[in-house]
């Protein structure tokens, strides 16, 4: 009986160290409550969803010896102040090896200096201002277009339109990503010959919108730009509604290429223009997902709802770091950063490069609402589908 | 001219619904001396109570106003009844702290049991709308309007008028006479209480209607109910009222001449100058 108890204690002893295989743990902070917790919830899930299937698939490899990856989420409560006190406990406490980054700009603003200040590298799919990339910091990267350049591709569009609009309308929330969207939407206007009637920065907080659409509507601009978050979009549309409002065209950066937008709105989501910088088309080949409208279809059934380009940049995120640590070939934060900076591949995202200052170059697909479905309109090949264009009156829909 | 006939409009509309929201807080607030931190979160239950009737039962959001009142009304009657009892004696800094807790209980409660998905309540005339003198009137926004000045009239005249609302204004001015006369306040206490939490179930049903419904509307809802009532007063519903008009004029008109980014800071300002020079409201007596 007493041999038989040591044997059984050898044998698991002698099989523990195949258990605790070696970890590269990726720590992030992210809105899993809070008022940002419904887009938040793309980063969690995707990162999740990014480590399960890197490991499924054989793990990290680094120089000769092999990793799993585990991941260290922290809920930030949609709080920039805790975000920026996690991001430190996950390294100072927790050890996490590398930094997954937070949603939003004015997170990824704050977080990024933590990572800085400990020289480990974060790369993060959830803040798009310039303001984030030009401080000149070494460790940080991102994966969204940068912001500047969101409407870029719409007034592309704007330009190309018949019966050409004149006017336009630029209303924007005033936190760090809606304004440096404005700053480059407003260069590009003027560049293009048209006219601002309107330029106006709302409190990001407001749920009125009634003032601001009686003005526009008395400027009688036609085309209304609008940056700004998921609710004041909804918002601005139920209201326009209301108040018998329709220009010749609006677009919004957000919500109109997520489902929950048009479950919200019904038919009234309709002729609304948005973007995205991703769609799930099985042309975007990935190394641990086969393609992104494979990507798309798993995620739906393990999450129960579709990803959009919140997700599919989230993915790239964790992407990159692997592509990175096996070039690099060790985990020293300082290798693995200058890896990062070179690392050139295909996702089920897009192209995978940083430029000098961190962010990746890929261009806004026009989209547009038409019979209750999202179509993509204008892509950087020209156009990909006819816009609907003038937008009809309210009463005439 | 017309612009301005316009946004006056708006900011006349707003208000009233502003109005309608800040009646339970200044209610609850002047009878128990209660600071309802968590009125907002009531709010909010009130809109997922009208969203889940609207889309479930197909229940019209103005025919559901009762229903959410009523269900309101017994979460706060209970909820007074059994947890705010508790510390009604104790010192203010108490009743915060309970209340706040409970605004972020609720807050995540309603997230884990409705999800962050931001919801509507969008019946086939959500949109519709009439012209009167050149200026635009959102049908919703109207009967809205009409609804908060109907219940705000409503409740009025439960205070002047009833037995139950002179024991209740009785226990505000002077608890000790008023137990003197056989008033119980335990019991007058959570019926305010209850009828508070109504009326915010009330707002929330309306706000559903003109505006999205997530967990987290709640703590912004709070805020300017909040202020609404230091503006108005506590003494009268009619200074809540006043109170709701003028904030949401004074909104308007800020985003129309100032710019739309300082309609907070009009809103506040206007509430630190009120608590300055005249503490007890606009309609209040100096004291």
């Amino acid at each position: 009986m007493k041999r038989l108890l040591y044997s059984m204690i050898a044998a698991f002893a002698l099989a523990t160290p195949a258990l605790a295989e070696q970890t590269i743990t990726l720590g992030a902070s992210v809105q899993e409550t809070g008022r940002l917790a419904n887009t938040g919830r793309y980063y969690r899930d995707s990162y999740e969803f990014a480590v399960q299937k890197i490991n499924e698939r054989g793990g990290v490899k680094v120089g000769s010896e092999h990793y799993r990856l585990a991941l260290k989420i922290l809920d930030n409560q949609s709080d920039t102040n805790l975000s920026v006190r996690q991001y430190t406990q996950l390294l100072t406490q927790d050890k996490v090896n590398f930094l997954l980054g937070p949603f939003a700009s004015d997170f990824a603003l704050a977080d990024s200096s933590v990572a800085e200040k400990y020289e480990v590298p974060m790369i993060e799919g959830g803040g798009a201002s310039d303001q984030i990339f030009s401080r000149g910091y070494q460790y940080i990267f991102g994966t969204l277009p940068i912001a500047s350049k969101y409407f870029e591709s719409t007034v592309e569009v704007l330009a190309k339109l018949d019966p050409a609009p004149k006017t336009v309308a630029l209303l924007y929330a005033d936190d760090a990503f809606d304004v440096a969207v404005a700053k480059g939407t407003r260069e590009q206007l003027q560049a293009g010959g048209f006219k601002i009637t309107q330029d106006e920065r709302y409190s990001s907080n407001t749920s009125d919108f009634s003032s601001l659409i009686s003005q526009i509507k008395a400027s009688a601009s036609d085309v209304v730009l609008v940056a700004g978050h998921e609710t004041e979009v909804l918002n601005f549309i139920r209201q326009s509604k209301s108040l018998d409002y329709s220009p010749k065209l609006y677009a919004f950066t957000v919500g109109v290429p997520t489902a929950d937008f048009r479950g919200a709105l019904g038919h009234d989501a309709n002729f609304a223009f948005g973007m995205t910088s991703w769609l799930p088309s099985a042309s975007l080949k990935d190394d641990y997902f086969s393609n992104a409208e494979v990507f798309a279809a798993d995620y739906k059934k393990q999450y129960g709802y579709d990803p959009d380009y919140h997700a599919a940049s989230a993915v790239a995120d964790v992407e990159a770091f692997v592509k990175a640590i096996e070039a690099a070939g060790t985990l020293e934060p300082k290798k693995v950063r200058e890896a990062i900076a070179k690392v050139d591949f295909e996702s089920l995202y897009g192209r995978i490069q940083f430029n000098a200052t961190g962010q990746i170059n890929l261009p806004q697909t026009v989209i547009q609402v038409q019979n209750d479905s999202v179509v993509p309109i204008y892509g950087q090949k020209g156009f990909l589908a006819k816009p609907r264009y003038p937008m009809p009156a309210w009463d005439r829909r | 001219m017309a612009l301005l006939l316009q946004i006056l409009v708006n900011g006349v509309l707003l208000g009233g619904l502003y109005a309608l929201m800040a009646l339970g807080l200044a209610l609850v607030w002047g009878v128990l001396n209660i600071v309802n931190l968590a009125h907002g979160a009531f709010i909010m239950l009130g809109a997922y109570v009208s969203f889940y009737l609207f889309t479930l039962l197909q229940v019209d959001p103005f025919a559901a106003l009762p229903l959410c009142m009523l269900s309101l009304f017994c979460f706060g009657y209970l909820l007074q009844r059994h947890v705010l009892n508790l510390i009604v004696r104790a010192p203010m800094f108490n009743t915060l702290l309970l209340t706040f807790g409970l605004d972020v209980v609720l807050m995540y409660l309603a997230q884990i049991v409705f999800s962050a998905d931001f919801r509507v309540v969008n019946p086939s005339y959500a949109g519709a709308n009439f012209s009167v003198a050149g200026a635009t009137i959102p049908l919703v926004r109207a009967v809205a309007f009409a609804v908060a000045l109907t219940l705000t009239l409503a409740v009025w005249l439960v205070l002047v008028h009833t037995r139950l609302g002179r024991a209740v204004r009785a226990c505000a001015q002077n608890l000790v006479a008023a137990r003197l006369y056989g008033v119980e306040p335990r019991t007058v206490y959570a019926l305010t209480f209850g009828l508070g939490a109504a009326l915010a179930g009330a707002a929330g049903d309306l706000y559903g209607v003109v505006s999205q419904i997530s967990p987290y509307i709640g703590d912004a809802l709070t805020a300017k109910s909040f202020a609404i009532s230091i503006i108005g007063g506590l003494e009268n519903p009619l200074g809540v009222v006043i109170g709701g008009l003028f904030l949401g004029i004074l909104e308007s008109l800020t985003s129309l001449y100032v710019g739309p980014t300082y309609t907070d800071v009009a809103s506040f300002g206007v509430l630190v100058l009120v608590l300055i020079l005249r503490p007890k409201g606009l309609l209040g007596r100096a004291a």
